[in-house]
């Protein structure tokens, strides 16, 4: 593709089949409740997001969740399993609100474009999107194509695709 | 060999790293008030606390749990004279009582965190432990109690 | 082999000594029920080898020298208070003080009489029996003492664990008396003379929680926590689809399990399912986790049988269609057609409602020792007899060689009157040689449950141009529970009709009901309040639509319907008999005006009036069932969500004399959790003929953030005949929280459950 801007675009829109993907965003969501599966069900416990993103006294993430999947519980987990600060959410958001969300440092965590590109290529929480265990359906291609997706969308610019029209 | 401490005493067993926490205290070690509900973190029947902080046993590697302090029901006081225990045996909370020693340990870990809690903070942090014969208002109630709180809001 | 830590032969025997299993605790009368009642007065001095000294006029109540008081609990303890209930009544007839009585758990034993612990029945029809049990003891020590004061029995009275002779101020306490008492004829139970009510000092009262301390500290004994030297556990998997078998299995990835012993192929069932274990293989391992790993290593192929055509989804339009065809007139009264045919209007609504798990928080889980012919078992069961019975014909011999102790019941609901996995215990401790306890996994307990049944119903109901109702007509189908052990049974039986149907009051002249063909795919069992669950729902609700058409408050079309206080006779009801939960009409009739004022009570406390006049959505129901009224009124509002709240619940009952008030409150208020459920989430599904679900994460039950903020409960004061109470609270629970919710929104629910899950 010629146009950097539009090959960046295209990175992303591309990037955004994981973003947008249930293995991803049912721990961002936009409320205090994870989600489930793949139509976005509420979680089962209703667990809640807690002040710290790692749930309430009793009812903590870790108190189920560990560093691994468990296939005997079918419990999913990896490491410091907890949600996403509730400025990250991207349950039920466009690829184009995500983007601009993942750009700004007041709706990322803080991060850099560096160290984004870093966290998608090789944090273990997000890493368990392709490994989600039991039956679930992971998220499309690999980790490490993901990271060089976005690594590849920075270095292209960072460009945002368009918001799309409502269908 | 993994060793654990479990209510103030250290035990040394013989069990898979995989084998759930649940199992080990239950089968190995033989303190059955931590109880087997569902296997899945889903009904709380089996919580108790690791270093402190409430876990589900059944979901709970052994592996996990080593070199740390265990305390299960069994070890929550020394003559149940919890507040909770006390709150819950006055308020008579209990029915059949199999989900009782999990709701407990749960009410205590947010009683330490949480020494006045709210009733919408007790409903969010018991929302992992199911009790089928329906003491959930007592519970409420007796948390409540324990907390030095009037029985309702 | 793994080794235990903590000292098994040092729990087993505390347990026995919990029990009062030990020599020197608990009486052995050997007179069976009947005989205890009705037979000629046992010879003087008659005891059996063994027993201990002092009074033991009965299998009920010891009177140790010591003055202790052993008062045994035949029933077992699932939740509803029996062990913190039933001795009061005989300590009361006695005149013992309670701080002295203790109670130990009756094994499985017909000397007991019946000790099936499902029907609500421990108090309705034991409450005489346990009153002459203890006044056969007070008989016996007021004897004693009067011979001793040589004054006449009747100046002598018996309280506070004592006998009085006031006139001559002289008291000797029950262990002084006890020995001498043991010595005399046991008195004739025809003869004897019960206190008059006002003397039963705590029945009726708030009573403590006997088992309480025990179970906030992790000390209950519950089905798994019994052990034994030597003890194996088992895990089993058995066939999917009832009626279905093992083809091939292959066992050598399991074996490789550490802790692993043994896997072993049950027998397959033969006939109707009955109580028996369903077959399937057995993974016999050191401890729980070696037996599930082991299992889930099993390599099985099923051959499924006949059943495994059975799929809800096409279950559902054939049992509906069965109820939009005549059936069988089980009741008639006038003439429903030509009502209908003369009406200014007609409404009529159809009602469905799934298979229901029991899901009690307590698997079903058991432990056999069988060695030397014999078989001792520690199972969590509501029913020791059966259990005693079915491990006897599974092992293949007598009765009197099989012996069942009652753990705690970690939630019965009616899922462990059936003894099919003590059987499972027996039959691999007898092929491990070793004691086995056999655990029922959450997933075993969904997959192979005596399901409540599916149902389809419908009503209809003519109105003149006035609005009264002048025609009724209410067709139901389901498969019925004989047909768990009768496989010819495909339609609702005459019992289970009984619960709703055919005792309804209804001063309506023309009224029909008529049951429908429902053939049985899955083990048909009873949950907590069987079929008044779909009955009280399609009653409950078609009333509030009746009400809703005529434009009219729900109470005044409850009241209108129910027409005025009266007995209702089998005449009226238009019926061969009124079932009644085995007790005639003639001892405990169907009182409308009982159902009339527990409506009226109910809306009273709740505010119906004003309330629904403020706009606030609230709902009522109310049905009789095992010889109790309860009325409900439900109160519905948006949550912060804007989904519905139910945020207070009040129910009323009456339950005729009650023993243990504190009790029967805490009944009331989890039969409004457990009623709550069965709207708003259980449902069993079939594919291919078998269970979808799981686990808690399919087969979702009630959680305390859902559970209303307030349930106020409130039991009409009564010295009638006591009727139930562990079942009764739960039928009008689901329709008045669904007419609340019409209120709230205007949406009619008649299918259940509101927030269906399906299995992943």
């Amino acid at each position: 593709m010629a146009d950097p801007e539009a090959r960046s675009k295209a990175l992303f829109m591309e990037a955004a089949k994981v973003l947008t993907h249930p293995r991803c965003v049912n721990c961002h969501p936009h409320d205090d409740q994870p989600r489930q599966r793949d139509r976005a069900e509420a979680h089962n416990p209703p667990v809640v997001r807690g002040p710290d993103n790692h749930g309430v006294p009793a009812l903590a993430c870790g108190s189920c969740h560990q560093d691994r999947n468990l296939d005997h519980a079918r419990v999913p987990g990896a490491p410091d399993w907890h949600l996403a600060p509730i400025e990250m959410a991207w349950l039920g958001r466009t690829p184009a609100a995500i983007c601009a969300q993942i750009k700004d440092p007041k709706r990322n965590g803080g991060k850099t474009l560096a160290q984004i590109a870093d966290h998608t290529a090789h944090d273990k929480l997000v890493g368990w999107g392709w490994n989600p265990g039991a039956d679930r359906q992971p998220a499309p291609g690999s980790q490490e194509r993901f990271g060089a997706l976005v690594a590849a969308w920075i270095e292209t610019g960072a460009a945002c695709p368009a918001e799309e029209k409502p269908q | 060999m993994i060793a654990l401490r479990v209510n103030g005493t250290e035990h040394t067993v013989d069990a898979d790293p995989d084998m759930p926490l649940l199992w080990v205290v239950r089968d190995l070690i033989g303190l059955t008030g931590t109880k087997y509900g569902c296997g899945e973190a889903l009904c709380g029947a089996c919580v108790v606390h690791l270093d402190g902080e409430a876990v589900r046993a059944c979901v709970t590697p052994i592996s996990k749990a080593a070199g740390r302090s265990v305390t299960t029901i069994e070890g929550l006081s020394k003559d149940g004279n919890h507040p909770l225990q006390k709150a819950w045996v006055e308020l008579g909370v209990p029915q059949c009582g199999y989900c009782q020693s999990g709701q407990i340990m749960s009410a205590a870990a947010l009683l330490a965190k949480k020494p006045k809690p709210t009733n919408a903070e007790i409903d969010t942090s018991l929302a992992g432990n199911i009790c089928r014969c329906g003491t959930y208002t007592r519970i409420r109630a007796a948390v409540r109690v324990a907390a030095g709180l009037p029985k309702e809001e | 082999m793994v080794a235990r830590v903590a000292d098994v032969s040092m729990r087993r025997r505390s347990f026995l000594q919990g029990l009062g299993l030990v020599a020197g605790g608990l009486t052995l009368g050997l007179l069976d029920e009947a005989e205890a009642l009705a037979a000629p007065p046992a010879k003087a001095g008659a005891k059996a080898a063994g027993a201990p000294e002092g009074l033991s006029p009965n299998p009920f109540v010891h009177v140790s020298p010591a003055g202790e008081v052993v008062v045994v609990c035949q029933r077992s303890e699932m939740g509803q208070g029996v062990r913190s209930s039933l001795h009061v009544v005989i300590a009361d007839e006695l005149g013992a003080d309670l701080a002295r009585v203790r109670v130990v758990q009756a094994e499985g034993d017909k000397k007991y009489g019946d000790q099936n612990t499902d029907g609500s029945r421990s108090v309705r029809n034991d409450w005489v029996k346990l009153r002459q049990m203890g006044a056969m003891a007070r008989t016996q020590l007021v004897a004693v003492a009067a011979t001793r004061w040589r004054v006449p029995a009747t100046e002598c009275v018996a309280r506070d664990h004592a006998v009085w002779h006031d006139r001559s101020k002289r008291t000797l306490g029950f262990g002084e008396l006890a020995v001498d008492a043991g010595k005399l004829r046991v008195p004739d139970v025809k003869k004897i003379q019960l206190r008059p009510r006002s003397e039963l000092r705590h029945v009726g009262t708030e009573l403590p929680l006997r088992d309480g301390p025990d179970i906030v500290t992790g000390r209950g004994q519950f089905g798994a926590d019994v052990k034994l030297p030597g003890m194996l556990v088992a895990v089993v998997e058995r066939p999917p689809v009832v009626g279905g078998k093992v083809a091939t299995f292959d066992a050598t990835k399991a074996l490789a399990v550490k802790g692993v012993r043994k896997v072993v192929e049950l027998p397959t069932p033969q006939g109707a399912p009955a109580f028996q274990p369903r077959g399937g293989v057995a993974v016999i391992a050191d401890h729980t986790w070696a037996a599930m790993r082991g299992r889930a290593a099993l390599s099985i192929t099923w051959d499924h049988g006949p059943n495994e055509i059975y799929d809800s989804d096409a279950y559902r339009e054939q049992i509906l269609s069965s109820v939009r065809a005549p059936g069988q007139v089980m009741r008639k009264v006038g003439d429903v057609d030509k009502a209908f045919a003369e009406a200014a209007r007609t409404l009529e609504a159809e009602y469905y409602l799934p298979h229901l798990a029991h899901a009690a928080m307590e698997p079903p889980a058991a432990l056999a020792s069988f060695k030397d012919g014999a078989c001792e078992v520690w199972a969590t069961t509501q029913n020791p007899q059966a259990a005693r019975t079915e491990v006897a014909r599974a092992l293949g011999i007598g009765e009197d060689k099989v012996k069942v102790n009652v753990t705690l019941v970690g939630g019965g609901f009616g899922r462990k009157s059936k003894a099919d996995f003590v059987s499972e215990a027996a039959l691999l401790s007898r092929e491990a040689q070793a004691p086995v306890r056999v655990q029922w996994t959450r997933e075993d307990d969904i997959r192979h449950d005596y399901f409540h049944t599916v149902s389809a119903q419908s009503l209809k109901v003519a109105l003149d141009k006035d609005g009264k109702v002048t025609a009724w007509r209410h067709r139901t189908a389901f498969p019925p529970i004989p047909s768990t052990f009768d496989a010819t049974q495909k339609r609702p039986s005459e019992g289970e009709l009984g619960q709703g149907v055919l005792d309804l009051p209804l001063a309506i002249p023309n009224v029909q009901a008529e049951a429908g063909e429902a053939p049985a795919h899955v083990r048909i069992g009873w949950l907590r309040s069987v079929c008044n669950i779909f009955h009280g729902f399609a009653i409950g609700t078609f009333v509030d639509e009746v009400a809703h058409a005529r434009g009219q408050d729900p109470r005044a079309t409850w009241l209108d319907i129910l027409g005025p206080a009266r007995n209702l006779t089998p005449e009226e009801a238009g019926v061969k008999k009124i079932p009644n939960y085995g007790t005639p009409i003639a001892d405990h009739p169907v009182e409308v005006g009982g159902l009339r004022n527990v409506i009226e009570k109910v809306t009273e406390l709740s505010g119906w009036e004003a309330k629904r006049k403020a706009g606030q959505a609230l709902g009522l129901s109310a049905h009789r069932s095992f010889l109790t009224s309860v009325a409900v009124v439900a109160s519905a509002k948006r949550g912060k969500d804007g989904k519905p709240v139910i945020d207070e619940v009040w129910i009323v009952a009456d339950a005729g004399l009650i023993v243990n008030a504190e009790r029967v409150r805490s009944q009331l208020e989890g039969a409004v959790i457990f009623g709550m459920s069965v709207l708003f989430h259980g449902a069993i599904t079939m594919r291919k003929g078998a269970v979808e679900q799981t686990n808690f994460r399919d087969y979702p039950v009630m959680r305390i953030g859902e559970a209303p903020r307030r349930i106020h409960v409130h039991v009409v004061p009564s010295e009638a005949r006591p009727g139930g109470v562990g079942e009764p609270g739960v039928p009008p629970v689901a329709p008045a929280i669904a007419n609340a919710l019409f209120a709230l929104d205007g949406t009619r629910h008649r299918q259940l459950p509101l927030s269906a899950k399906r299995p992943g």
